[in-house]
This record gives structure tokens, C-alpha cells and sequence, in this order.
């Protein structure tokens, strides 16, 4: 559902040529079928022009002039230069057909590769379906541009010159009045094209908030039905359609009157050469095959004006996109090895945060003067209310961002001295909303560790407790889990996602746990693969749970950026602060709901009220 | 022409359902046909005219050259011209009425399918997935526009220019026009056999950009994962093993266009050749004029080359049948009668409801109420208990008539509930479901979403501090005025469950069904949303669908479900006194405490 954002930034830049340079600079590797494709272009652009000529012969020679021998030689010339044209047709569609997907297959992966490198700060200025359509849509337009662009530029200039060549042969004088209307051609035509698009630009903005329409409209469906919004929403529908049926009636209609336009104007070239061509016969200066040819080149030469058009309206939005493009590609990753950084095996040892300050944009600072050491092996709990920066810590603690200031230490080492995959290949993450990729639970657990056999896989989804519910599906660990995983429940994605934390071994173990609730067997699973995971690993777990808190050595209260209340959870509560108050009211909450009859009905099974309405499928 | 707007050719395309494809887009186009009929005779003129030039180059070789008549010759001119002119004026006016037909049923379409969508029955929605019904509503209609604009119009534009200039070549010379359309029914073969597959290897290709589309937003979505286990080079090589998939897809489909076009090239070529062949041999022997063999060999091109598009055409054409087919589905599906009733009262209603041995059914046979009977008065609060699945969202999706009950009876003041017309019920009764959805619109527009009144600010303002929200509003920069959703604020689902009872606030109705929701949000929240409760129920005949006990406690009367039945019913206090499912429910209150302490004594607290 991702293909429809509205901004789609098709804002008209100046032409820069260095973009356009660059853009142009991406043929390089392939200048051979760049160089194939131009020369059979050209061969066959010569060759349209030869076609008119030899009927010409075949008029003034052959049947004018009687000559047989000419006839004969003009129709095997002919059939000739059919074939001639057919391997140039054949070789230019595919030359440019695999060089356009080439280049679109070049953009996208070292798009995708620096994508790889950048910083989570890129990202989270960036809606995903921005991103998705600089890799998708603006490679495909620069591809676009590169080849069948290039190639419209190409064959409309050389067929404009060899028919300007030919014409000036039979009679320069004729030949002038035609060149004369190309400009005139030109600036219409160009005129023509710069209109249409931007109502193809319309009609595609348009066209995805009709989607996004009838998208809300359809899972909104119940609370339309309740508010009795029918009509208005009708209303408000259609004045979207409306301007969506202006927009492409309009764009459909400028079509329509462009192309009778050219050829008006090309009959106007036409009737020049009859009028003054036929004029021109009584003193021989021109033959009747002259005047027919001369009507074929005229058509040569006005059909390329409008693709030349074209290619210059497209050109601007082209070079948009491979601004937008190189703009991705030119973005520095902000977190990144520093020139030296190390690689070690391991990251364990004794984790220091000395004088971090940390924010995300410079107006609203999230750490202040943090300080805090963690013993290898130590188990550390967080907890507080949202937006007191727990999340910043781990952030902070995975290198997903850097401190702005003061340093965090691995083993005594400032973590910036080492590589960024010594550290995240060795730490363990747990999200809050699991995320897995489309494949089967199999594959998914062995992300955490590619080499894994499967019977290393199925043992970490039994450390982690998966197991039992992986194997009760229909097809156990080969279950397509679906895009995003959506086919399972939170609780089993969680699971999931504990097994592929197991399977990595990871020496620091990060878990934020989710909030929402899950059945209490499914906790009961998760809680035990928790414990596994934290048994002799420094970890860090942004806690919700009771039972979590209470296994940690150490639970820090984090406000505002600042470490509260710490110790243990004794003595916490004996201290009888912050963190006793949260305790109390979760602890009545959570009791209620581990034994509240009604939540353990509910099983191991994605549950929500609405399931109640298609249960007896 | 534009300002003879579609929408007042009002056609229920209900009538368009029919089982044969080309008969039912044939009545989708009702209200089109004289100008779809204009666009197609003005394409014939068009072809005329330009036969007509032809005809007009043989006079001129013939008569204004050959015989010298050289003060005819601004006759040629003018007449070329004109013709121009009349052929290009002709072409346009078939280019306009055809996209105006296209657009015009389009819009209609899409107008009909957004209302449809939100008239269709509940039971409907259930068994319909939102991705697939999109689809239909929007690339399925595209296509059907493709099919009026594109595909039945060029087909037309194809055989008439095909069939007038063939009629021009045989008032020229009946042979050698025969002669000249050998290659035709050859290539009309061979472009429909190279489209067919054309289209697949198009599908293969798209088919791959969707997957490469997935791989990408996995990769982005779930960058935190792939970070977190530095899994870059496996996301790279998975990314290129797509996309390469997709360069290999891509050069097949390129590659059948390389094969097509020249092969079709070649074989117009040497019909050319052969009619240009036969034409100067008839010429040289004398058989026809000059002029004539200019006339032909000009006519000749239009004849053939534009052949080769129709393969193409007609391949797509029927990806557009495929399309009607899917549209016209959606379309046969029943509407809901919103406002049929056979009682319409005037002002609202009073609240009192009975339920006497009410039955209800799913289509899919799945019996979810048996029996339910109980009564509650105006004012009343209803409080419903039991697990997922024991049949309390079904009881109260009868209200609003989203389902209507099998068998038994609902009265409301007194009137059977079938006999209300929907909309009047709907209007009486206010939901606040347990994830409210908002739409991606202002929070203002949001909160009179169901209003259907002039509403002030102050009304607006009133009920966002009712339910505890409007502070929290003003703290967006934009206030009341700040979008809601993915291209806006994201909302927690605290925050969202106050402005759904703000909206339900400024709807006032006279009955109640709230989705109890607290368990979901944290404990500060769940005061905020608990005071906007209390505040929203007063005077008001309320049902609330519990899960914990907690919020039933205060309920004048509380039901307690199970698998579709009632198991117990009650107040508090009665039930405390029964022996059941509530009072050990409500015991375990007792224990909490109890456990509490135990657990501050255990840690040295107390």
C-alpha cells in the first residue's frame, strides 16, 4: 500500500549541468552499448532518408524515364536497406531496452548500499515512502532520461540532418522553406509538451489522494457507517473526482490537439512544396519524384520535433530526480568508523557512560551530563515514563547514534575507536514492535546468525521459548510469516525475534519490551526467554514488567534525561520514591490481569474484538 | 463540451451487472454514446481527408503537371490545406470526444464505487480485504478507462484507417489494392500472438518490481533489525539478487519488443516494396497515371504500418474485460437501506430497550448470540462481561442495525428495531470502539467528523476539555488545526481515544456503546480517559463492553456472556451474592492487596 505519497516533489529546478553531466556520467561502464545503440540509431535515421530517396528514383528514373536497369537496381536497393534496417531496429530497442535497466538495476543498488551506511538521523527526517521513491521512481526517470531519451535526441537530430542533406541535393531553394518552419515547430511543440506533463503531474497527485480516498474510506468503514457521514463524504468525494476528471480530460484533450497541430503545420510545409515545387517543374528545377520525396522528408522532420519536445520537458524533471538522487548518495553517514577504527572480537567488559550529552535536534536537549557504569555481566533495568530518554540510552548504547558530547566506554575503550560492526554484530536487539521480514520463521531466526544449521536454529527457538508454538503451526518453521510479519501475533514475533537475539550470541543484550499486552502464556514464554538471554550478559532492558524489573541487578529510574532513582529493587521501595509509586499501580494492574478470568481465556492467537465477528470461519 | 458536466447524466450502473462483458461496458457507457459514436465517425472523416490528399496529389501530378495547367495550381495549394486542416480539426474533435466519454464514465464510476463501498453491509466488509478492494476501485477502473480511452477507441481509430484507406486504394486500382493488403492478415496474427506474450513478460517484470519494492521497505522499515545484527552485507546481496532478477525480467521483455518490431518492420518493408514494385511496373506498362502510383504508394503506408499496433490493442483490450469483471463485482453486492423504515419518528429517542430471546447468526453459520434476553431503562448503564468471542461486540453491533438479528426481538421505546430506518438509529447512538480511527484530517475536522450541524469553536473546545484532551491539543503547534495520522501527528491510542469521545461528545446521542479500552493505555492515561468516560455517559442509556471488573462495578446492570449466552445478570452488589463466574472474578480484587503487602513485607518495606 506504500505506492501512494502525495509528495511527489516534482518541483521545476534550473538545469544544472553538472547534474545533468553526472547524470550522463552514468552510461560510463556501458559506453559500448551507448556507442552500439547511437550508431544504429543513426543507421537507421540514414536509412528513412535513403527509403524516400530511392522511391524518388524509382518516380523520375524508372517511370519517368524508362530506365529499367535503374528500377531493378532501385528495388533490390531497396529490399536491402529494409533488411539493412531491421538489425538497426532490432539492435537499438535492445541495446537501450537492457542499458535502461541496467542503469535503473546500478542506481538502485548503490542507492541501496548507501542506505546501508547512513545514520538513523537520515532516517528519521524521512518518511519511508520518500526514500522508496528516490530508489524506485527518480532511478527509473534518470534511467529513462539516459537511454531512450538520448536516444530520441540522437535519432531526431540526424534525421532532421539527413533529411536537410537530401533535401538540399534535389533542390536547396525548397529545402530552405521547410527549414524555415522548424523553429516554429519547435517552440510550439515544446510549448505543447510543457502543459501536458504538468497535467499528468496533476492527474498523478490526484490520482493518489483518490487511493488514499477510497483506502481511509474502506478501513474507516465502520465509524462512517456509525456517524451516518455518507453523503458527506460523497460530497467530499467528489469534488476529488471532479478535479481529478478536469484535470485528465484536459491533459487527454491537449493530447489530442497536439499532434493536428504539428501536422497542420507540417501541411502548411506541404503545400509550400507543391505550390512553389510545382512552380518550379515547368523549368525542370525540380521532378515530380522530387516533390514526392520532398513530402516524405518534410514528415521526417517534423515527427522528431515532437519527441525532442518531449525530451526536453522530461529532461527538467530528470534532472530533478538525479538531484534528488545524488543528494541521497552524496549524504554522509554521520555515525561511521573513524579512520583506524578496530576490529575486535568481542565487546565485553565493563560499559561506562562518562558525561554524554545527547539530542536529537539542538533546541530540545535529551541527555544532559549522563553518567553511568555498568559491570560486565550486570543486568540493568529502565523504566520511567515515556520520553525520559530510556530509548535514548540504548540508541546511544548500539551506536545508532554518537554522543554530540562526552564518551562512552566498552572494555575502558572509547566505543568510537572500534568499528561499528565489532560492536552491532555483537549486541543482541530486542524491538518493541518486532520487526521481521517476509520469509519463513525459519529464515527469520537465522538472521541473528547466517551460518546457523537448523538444528542450531530450532534449539535457540527452544532457549527462547518459540518452539512449541512454532511447531503447532501448519507448516512449523517453514510458516511464511508474511510481509512485516503480519500473519503472527505480537507475542509470537516477539518470540521470533527472542530466538534470532539467542542464535547471534550476542555479548551485550538490548530489549525494549513491548507494552501491549500479550496472553499471559506467551509472557510466561517470553519472560524465560529473556531470562536466557540474560544470563551472563551485560543487559540492558527497558522494562514494563514486573517480573523483568525484579530479575535486574540494578534498576535505574530515568526523567528528563537523568538517572532518578538507582539501586535495587529492595531497595528502591524501601526508598519509597518514584519508582515505588510506579510499582505499586502496576503491580495492582498486572495482577489484575494475570488473573482476571476473561484474559486467560484468550490464547497464543493474534486476538483483537474484531475477530469476534468472523470466528466461526 | 466542458461545461456539460458527467455528473448530470445520472445512470445507476446497477444496471450495468450483466453477465456478458462487452454488453455491460456497453451499458456503462450510457449517456456516452452519442459522443463516443461523434468520436468515432469524426476519426472516419479524418481518414477521409487524408485519403482525400492523395486523391488531390494524383490531380496535381496528373492534371496540373502533366498538362501544364499551372493556374489551377493555388487550387492543389489551397486544397491541400484544407484538407490538412480538415483532417487535423477532425482528429482533435475525436481525440476530445473520446477522452470526454472516458473521463466521463471514469468519474462516474468512481463516484459510484466510493458511495457503494460505504453503503455496502457489514457482513460485506468482514469477508473483504481492504488491499483487495482498493485494487478494484482504483487500478481495475484505470483500466476500464484505458479500455474507453486507449484501447476501443484506437481499434476504431486502427480499421477505420485501415478501411478508408483501402476503399481510397480501391477506387485507385482494385488489384493492385488487393495486392497491397496480402501481408495483413499475417500481421494482424503475428502482433496478436507477440502481444500475448509481450503482456506476460510486462506482468513477470512488474511482478519483480513489486518484489524488489517489498525488500526495499522491509530494509528501511526494519532498519533498526538489520543495524542491530549488522546484517548490511546480507540486505545488499538480497537487494541485488532482486533487482537483478528484475534486469533479467526487464531484458526479456525488451527483448521481445527488439524481436517484434523489426520482424514486423521487415514484413511491412517488403509489402511496400512489393506494392511499389507492382505499382511502377503498372505505371511503366501505362496501366495507371503517375499520379495514381503516387496516390498509392502515399496510401499505401497508412494501410499497412498501422497494423501493427493492433496486436497490442487488442491484448490489452482484454486485460480491460479482466478489469469490468472485477468492478462489476463490487458493484452487484447489495446496498444497506439507510433510510428505509417503515417508523420514522421526529425527535429522539428515549432510551428504553428490551431484548426478548435474541438469536444472531453469522453467514458464516457461526450462531454468536443464543437466546439473549433482558431489558434496561432510559439512562441505564449496561455493562457487558466476558471473554473475546463470548458475544458482547456482536450484541451491541445490533444497535446501530450494522448486523440485524436472526430471530427473537429488540424494542426500542417500545418499537421494533427493524422498523427504524438505519441512519436515524445510527444517529441516536454513539460508539467510542477501543482503538478509535480518525481520519487523516485536522483534529478539529476529526472531532465534528459525525456532526451534522454548525458547530461553534466553543462547542468544539467545550467537549475536548470534557474528555481531557484539549490541553494536550493546544501543546501541537498547530492546535486544533494539526493533521492527524502519517502525514501529521501521530497519536497515542490514549489521546486517540479521547478525541473519539470528544467526537461522540459533540454528536450527543441518546445511547451509548463504549468499547472499554483502559487496559491498553498506562495509568496516568487511563485516569484522563476514565473522567472523560464519566462525563460522556451522564444521561445517556449506556452499554459499555468490559474486560475487567473494575469497570462494570458501577453499571445499573451488568450481563455476564458466555459463548453467546448470558450467564449471569445483575448488579454488583446481587452478583456479589450469587454464587459464579463474577464473584470469583471479583475476589481476586481481594488478593491483590494482599499480595501487595506480602510482597513490601518480603523487600523490608512495611
Amino acid at each position: 500500500m506504500s505506492e501512494y505519497f502525495d509528495e511527489e516533489e516534482e518541483k521545476q529546478t534550473q538545469l544544472s549541468p553538472q547534474t545533468l553531466r553526472r547524470i550522463l556520467a552514468q552510461t560510463k561502464p556501458h559506453w559500448k552499448w551507448v556507442a552500439g545503440f547511437m550508431a544504429s540509431a543513426a543507421v537507421v535515421s540514414v536509412l528513412d532518408s535513403v527509403f524516400a530517396y530511392l522511391r524518388k528514383m524509382i518516380v523520375d528514373d524508372a517511370i519517368l524515364g524508362g530506365n529499367q536497369a535503374v528500377f531493378a537496381q532501385a528495388l533490390l536497393l531497396y529490399g536491402g536497406t529494409i533488411l539493412a534496417q531491421a538489425v538497426g531496429v532490432f539492435a537499438f530497442i535492445y541495446l537501450v531496452g537492457i542499458l535502461g535497466q541496467r542503469i535503473e538495476y546500478d542506481l538502485r543498488c548503490a542507492m541501496f548500499d548507501h542506505l546501508q551506511e547512513l545514520s538513523f538521523d537520515y532516517f528519521n527526517r524521512r518518511p519511508v515512502g520518500w526514500i522508496m521513491a528516490r530508489v524506485t521512481s527518480d532511478s527509473e526517470r534518470v534511467a529513462h532520461l539516459v537511454t531512450w531519451g538520448l536516444l530520441d535526441v540522437t535519432w531526431g537530430l540526424l534525421n532532421i540532418a539527413t533529411a536537410a542533406v537530401f533535401m538540399y541535393i534535389i533542390n536547396w531553394r525548397l529545402a530552405l522553406i521547410v527549414l524555415l518552419m522548424l523553429p516554429i515547430l519547435l517552440v510550439v511543440a515544446s510549448q505543447f509538451q510543457k502543459r501536458i506533463l504538468s497535467e499528468y503531474r496533476r492527474v498523478r497527485r490526484l490520482n493518489s489522494r483518490i487511493t488514499a480516498a477510497y483506502n481511509e474510506n474502506i478501513i474507516g468503514v465502520r465509524v462512517v457507517k456509525a456517524l451516518c457521514r455518507e453523503e458527506e463524504n460523497l460530497r467530499e468525494f467528489s469534488e476529488l473526482s471532479g478535479a481529478m476528471y478536469r484535470s485528465s480530460y484536459r491533459a487527454a484533450w491537449l493530447s489530442a490537439l497536439f499532434l493536428p497541430t504539428v501536422q497542420i503545420i507540417s501541411a502548411l510545409g506541404a503545400a509550400s512544396v507543391i505550390g512553389y515545387g510545382g512552380w518550379q517543374t515547368q523549368w525542370g528545377t525540380i521532378t515530380i519524384g522530387g516533390i514526392q520525396a520532398f513530402l516524405s522528408y518534410i514528415g521526417f522532420m517534423m515527427w522528431p520535433i515532437q519527441d525532442l519536445a518531449r525530451v526536453y520537458a522530461e529532461l527538467q524533471h530528470a534532472v530533478a530526480s538525479g538531484e534528488r538522487i545524488f543528494s541521497l548518495l552524496d549524504t554522509p553517514p554521520t555515525v561511521a568508523d573513524k579512520p583506524g577504527a578496530v576490529e575486535v572480537d568481542n565487546i565485553r567488559g565493563d560499559i561506562s557512560f562518562e558525561h554524554v550529552y545527547f539530542d536529537y535536534d539542538p533546541e530540545t536537549p535529551v541527555l544532559e551530563d549522563f553518567n553511568l557504569y555498568v559491570k560486565q555481566g550486570e543486568a540493568i533495568a529502565l523504566v520511567g515514563p515515556t520520553g525520559g530518554g530510556k530509548t535514548t540510552i540504548v540508541n546511544l548504547l548500539c551506536r545508532f547514534y554518537e554522543p554530540c558530547q562526552g564518551v562512552i566506554r566498552i572494555a575502558g575503550r572509547d566505543y568510537t575507536t572500534l568499528t561499528l560492526h565489532s560492536i552491532q554484530s555483537r549486541i543482541g536487539v530486542v524491538l518493541q514492535t518486532p520487526h521481521l521480514f517476509s520469509g519463513t520463521i525459519r529464515e527469520n531466526i537465522r538472521y541473528g546468525r547466517l551460518g546457523a544449521t537448523d538444528a542450531e536454529v530450532e534449539e535457540a527457538a527452544r532457549i527462547a521459548g518459540a518452539h512449541d508454538f512454532i511447531v503447532k503451526l501448519a507448516h512449523g518453521y517453514d510458516t511464511e510469516v508474511g510481509e512485516g510479519g503480519q500473519l503472527l501475533s505480537v507475542g509470537q514475533k516477539q518470540l521470533i525475534s527472542l530466538a534470532r537475539a539467542v542464535l547471534a550470541q550476542p555479548d551485550i543484550f538490548v530489549m525494549d519490551e513491548a507494552t501491549s499486552s500479550v496472553d499471559t502464556l506467551t509472557e510466561a514464554y517470553i519472560q524465560r526467554g529473556m531470562e536466557a538471554l540474560m544470563k551472563g550478559r551485560t543487559s540492558f532492558i527497558i522494562a514494563h514488567r514486573l517480573s523483568t524489573v525484579k530479575r535486574a541487578d540494578r534498576i535505574l529510574f530515568i526523567d528528563h534525561g537523568r538517572i532518578v532513582e538507582a539501586g535495587s529493587h529492595a531497595a528502591l521501595l524501601r526508598a519509597r520514591g518514584r519508582y515505588y509509586q510506579l510499582y505499586v499501580q502496576q503491580f495492582q494492574r498486572e495482577l489484575e490481569r494475570q488473573q482476571d478470568y476473561f484474559l486467560a481465556a484468550e490464547g497464543l492467537h493474534p486476538t483483537t474484538e474484531r475477530t469476534e465477528s468472523t470466528e466461526g470461519i | 463540451m466542458s461545461s456539460l458536466s458527467p455528473t448530470t447524466t445520472a445512470y445507476d450502473l446497477k444496471h450495468a451487472v450483466t453477465s456478458n462483458r462487452l454488453e455491460g461496458l456497453w451499458r456503462m457507457m450510457t449517456g456516452f454514446r452519442l459522443p463516443y459514436l461523434g468520436a468515432t465517425v469524426s476519426l472516419a472523416i479524418a481518414a477521409g481527408a487524408r485519403a482525400a490528399e492523395h486523391f488531390l496529389l494524383r490531380y496535381f501530378v496528373d492534371q496540373v503537371l502533366a498538362q501544364e495547367l499551372f493556374q489551377k495550381l493555388w487550387l492543389v495549394v489551397v486544397g491541400f490545406v484544407a484538407l490538412a486542416a480538415l483532417e487535423g480539426g477532425f482528429s482533435f474533435l475525436s481525440g476530445r470526444l473520446a477522452a470526454y466519454t472516458a473521463e466521463g464514465i471514469t468519474l462516474r464510476l468512481r463516484n459510484y464505487l466510493f458511495d457503494h463501498i460505504q453503503r455496502l453491509s457489514f457482513t460485506y466488509h468482514d469477508h473483504t480485504s481492504t488491499g483487495e478492494l482498493i485494487e478494484r476501485c482504483t487500478s481495475d477502473v484505470d483500466a476500464v478507462r484505458r479500455f474507453f480511452a486507449d484501447q476501443a477507441i484506437g481499434v476504431g481509430r486502427i480499421l477505420s484507417l485501415f478501411g478508408i484507406s483501402l476503399a481510397a486504394l480501391l477506387r485507385l486500382n482494385v488489384r493492385l489494392a488487393l495486392l497491397s493488403v496480402l501481408a495483413v492478415p499475417i500481421l494482424v496474427l503475428m502482433s496478436i500472438f507477440f502481444f500475448k506474450r509481450v503482456s506476460r513478460a510486462y506482468e513477470a517484470m512488474q511482478e519483480q518490481e513489486a518484489v524488489v519494492s517489498t525488500t526495499l521497505q522491509e530494509n528501511l522499515t526494519g532498519m533498526r533489525v538489520v543495524r542491530a545484527f549488522a546484517r548490511q552485507d546480507f540486505e545488499r546481496a538480497k537487494f541485488q539478487r532482486d533487482s537483478w532478477e528484475k534486469f533479467l525480467r526487464g531484458r526479456h521483455f525488451m527483448t521481445m519488443h527488439s524481436l517484434y518490431w523489426p520482424i514486423s518492420d521487415t514484413l511491412c518493408g517488403l509489402q511496400t516494396l512489393f506494392g511499389i514494385a507492382m505499382g511502377a511496373r503498372m505505371a511503366l506498362s501505362g496501366t495507371i497515371s503517375v499520379g495514381t502510383y503516387l496516390a498509392y504508394t502515399g496510401l499505401l503506408i497508412w494501410v499497412i504500418w498501422p497494423i501493427r499496433n493492433l496486436g497490442r490493442l487488442i491484448v490489452n483490450m482484454s486485460s480491460g474485460l479482466v478489469s469490468y469483471q472485477r468492478v462489476i463485482e463490487v458493484i452487484a453486492q447489495k446496498r444497506e437501506p439507510l433510510t428505509e423504515g417503515r417508523y420514522q419518528p421526529d425527535g429522539d429517542v428515549r432510551g428504553e430497550l428490551v431484548f426478548d430471546r435474541v438469536c444472531f447468526t453469522y453467514a458464516s453459520g457461526y450462531r454468536a448470540l443464543d437466546e439473549v434476553s433482558f431489558r434496561c431503562q432510559p439512562g441505564q448503564i449496561t455493562a457487558l462481561l466476558g471473554s473475546t468471542g463470548s458475544g458482547k461486540t456482536t450484541l451491541v453491533s445490533l444497535l446501530p442495525r450494522f448486523y440485524d438479528y436472526t430471530s427473537g426481538s429488540i424494542t426500542l421505546d417500545g418499537v421494533e428495531l427493524k422498523d427504524y430506518p438505519r441512519h436515524y438509529l445510527r444517529r441516536q447512538i454513539g460508539i467510542v470502539e477501543q482503538e478509535p480511527f480518525l481520519f487523516s484530517r485536522t483534529i478539529r475536522e476529526n472531532l465534528t467528523y459525525g456532526v451534522h450541524r454548525k458547530v461553534t469553536e466553543e462547542e468544539i473546545e467545550a467537549a475536548a476539555r470534557a474528555a481531557a484532551i484539549h490541553d494536550e491539543i493546544m501543546q501541537f503547534p498547530k492546535g486544533y488545526d494539526t493533521l492527524v495520522g502519517e502525514r501529521g501527528v501521530m497519536l497515542s491510542g490514549g489521546q486517540k481515544q479521547r478525541v473519539a469521545i470528544a467526537r461522540t461528545l459533540l454528536k450527543n446521542p441518546r445511547i451509548l456503546i463504549l468499547d472499554d479500552a483502559t487496559s491498553s493505555v498506562d495509568v496516568e492515561t487511563e485516569h484522563l480517559i476514565r473522567q472523560a468516560l464519566q462525563h460522556l455517559m451522564r444521561g445517556r442509556t449506556t452499554f459499555i463492553i468490559a474486560h475487567r471488573i473494575q469497570s462494570v462495578m458501577n453499571a445499573d446492570l451488568i450481563l455476564v456472556f458466555d459463548r453467546g449466552r448470558i450467564v449471569q445478570m445483575g448488579t454488583h452488589e446481587e452478583l456479589l451474592q450469587q454464587e459464579g463466574i463474577y464473584r470469583r472474578i471479583y475476589e481476586l480484587q481481594t488478593r491483590v492487596d494482599v499480595e501487595l503487602e506480602k510482597e513490601m513485607a518480603h523487600v523490608g518495606v512495611l
